[in-house]
């Protein structure tokens, strides 16, 4: 059974990892993670194709995680593989006993580095937790029978600071009606609008994985400049608190800052468990642990 | 109407330079409409090619004409005898009416003057924007007029991504999100319960290339084909 699932079903607030699978089939350095941090942290989220930008098979790089020690959250993108190779993936996740499954969209193939690329999208993230639903009842998408069934512990994404927000709750509800037991989301940093959020979301018979992340140095340039366009937002006190250092301090510090966001949601119970995401590095993730008081 | 855009000329000359009398055939309805191949796009294409190909010391005979429509063989039949007298074609009609052209003249080299872009509305002189994929489902019912496969990037059926920023497309800032656009139309007229409800997944079979739609009151007639 999934740790994760356990985890969550027990309270124990538990965090995710997120790694970042190489462009390039190395092994070293991306992995280090898992073998530094299995102790303290529950799961290890495994990107797919992020930000449309072409990376080692999220399906093996949570085999790698698997191997190294930890538990993949694998990301499934619907974006890029029809149907027939989602269900397939997600057959070969369950006959290799990756369980935690995060159901995704993905994002455009022209915001990455393939942009002529086609996209596909023949399920959208409500109809890939369906399948996967129908895959754990022992049928395909097309009714057919399965030679055993896999088991998953399914998630999606939940975008709190959606505006408008009622075209984001309708994709909640669905995803939830869909079988999803669990949502993770977008970077949070604005703790007012989110303690505002799950008082308006109310009790929901699903797991909610809040994301803290540790600011890129680019992404701080971005929010300087007014470019930052994101779906969540960077307040001003962070924005000052990260400025005008080199890019590793704004890291060093950045890692302070997800810490202590950590720290907050953990102690207010804003969420079930958090994801934690640190440029993949090893050492700003302990960092960000140890800001929490993890 | 289906929109189109003229070829680089570089492209349409190359393809024409070997050829000493070549026929241009435009189409009077949704390419002319859009500013791409009617008959003023066809005598502009010929008169920049006289000018180009004359530079490079050629003096091709170019003829013009330009029928109704060239995806209806009422409109085409009549051109078999005038394209006799032609080495080679070019049509500035989209790709369906190039292609029936093609099967009409078929011992002709025949060549395509514009890229064929989408079905979509005049916005206003010049400006024209894309509203049907057609894609043999059509969910407009459902979705308050406002088509989430077209008008998405990426054709969600269940509700917007999780890329939009205040309303706005992931892939293009300058748009607004399809099923924000849904949703706030179907809350104005009360109706949002009508997309609670899961979309299944589009039937992709029925757009297996190449269609063929026969009508009903037809079906004795070409049953061979259904």
């Amino acid at each position: 059974m999934s740790k994760l699932k356990e985890a969550l079903e027990a309270g124990h607030f538990p965090l995710v990892a997120e790694i970042k699978p190489p462009k390039g089939v190395a092994r070293d350095g991306w992995l280090s993670p898992v073998s530094d941090l299995k102790g303290k942290v529950a799961a290890f989220g495994v990107p797919d194709n992020e930000h449309a930008r072409m990376k080692l098979s999220a399906l093996a790089a949570a085999v790698l995680v698997q191997q190294a020690g930890g538990e993949p959250v694998l990301h499934l993108a619907c974006r890029d593989r029809n149907r027939l190779a989602l269900e397939s993936d997600l057959l070969g996740a369950g006959a290799l006993g990756l369980e935690n499954i995060l159901a995704v969209s993905g994002d455009y193939v022209t915001l990455g580095d393939h942009p002529q690329a086609k996209p596909v999208y023949d399920a959208d993230s409500v109809q890939l937790l369906q399948i996967a639903r129908g895959l754990m009842a022992g049928h395909d998408s097309a009714d057919l029978p399965l030679a055993g069934n896999p088991n998953f512990f399914l998630g999606a994404v939940l975008i709190p600071e959606a505006e408008p927000l009622g075209p984001q709750l309708l994709k909640f509800r669905k995803k939830v009606a869909a079988g999803a037991q669990f949502f993770v989301t977008p970077p949070i940093f604005d703790l007012d609008k989110f303690r505002r959020f799950r008082e308006s979301l109310g009790d929901q018979p699903v797991k909610i994985l809040a994301c803290v992340k540790v600011v890129s140095p680019e992404e701080v340039a971005q929010a300087a400049t007014g470019q930052h366009r994101k779906v969540y937002s960077l307040p001003a006190a962070v924005l000052q608190e990260l400025a005008g250092k080199d890019p590793e301090e704004t890291l060093l510090k950045g890692a302070a800052v997800a810490g202590d966001l950590l720290k907050k949601i953990r102690a207010e119970k804003l969420a079930d468990g958090a994801y934690v995401k640190a440029q993949g590095r090893s050492d700003l993730l302990a960092r960000v642990l140890e800001a929490a008081g993890v | 109407m289906i929109i189109a855009e003229r070829k680089p000329f570089q492209e349409i000359k190359e393809a024409v330079a070997p050829f000493e009398k070549i026929l241009i055939v435009g189409c009077g309805t949704c390419v002319a409409i859009c500013l791409a191949g009617g008959e003023k796009e066809v005598g502009l294409l010929a008169s920049q090619l006289k000018l180009a190909l004359g530079l490079e010391g050629k003096r091709p005979e170019i003829g013009e004409i330009t029928v109704e429509r060239q995806c209806d063989l009422e409109f085409i039949r009549p051109l078999c005898d005038f394209i006799a007298d032609y080495d080679a074609i070019i049509s500035t009609a989209c790709g369906a009416g190039v292609q029936f052209l093609g099967e009409l003249c078929h011992m002709k080299p025949l060549f395509p003057a514009l890229n064929t872009t989408f079905i979509g509305v005049n916005e206003t002189v010049g400006f024209y924007t894309e509203r049907c994929r057609a894609c043999h489902n059509c969910y407009l019912g459902v979705t308050g007029g406002i088509c989430p496969v077209t008008m998405c990037p990426k054709g969600l059926l269940n509700g917007p991504c999780g890329g939009n920023v205040q309303g706005k497309c992931e892939v293009d800032p300058a748009r607004t999100c399809a099923w924000c656009d849904i949703y706030e139309r179907l809350e104005r007229e009360g109706r949002l319960g009508q997309i609670e409800k899961i979309l299944p997944l589009h039937p992709h079979d029925r757009t297996t290339t190449p269609g063929a739609v026969i009508h009903p009151a037809y079906r004795r007639r070409y049953g061979g084909h259904e």
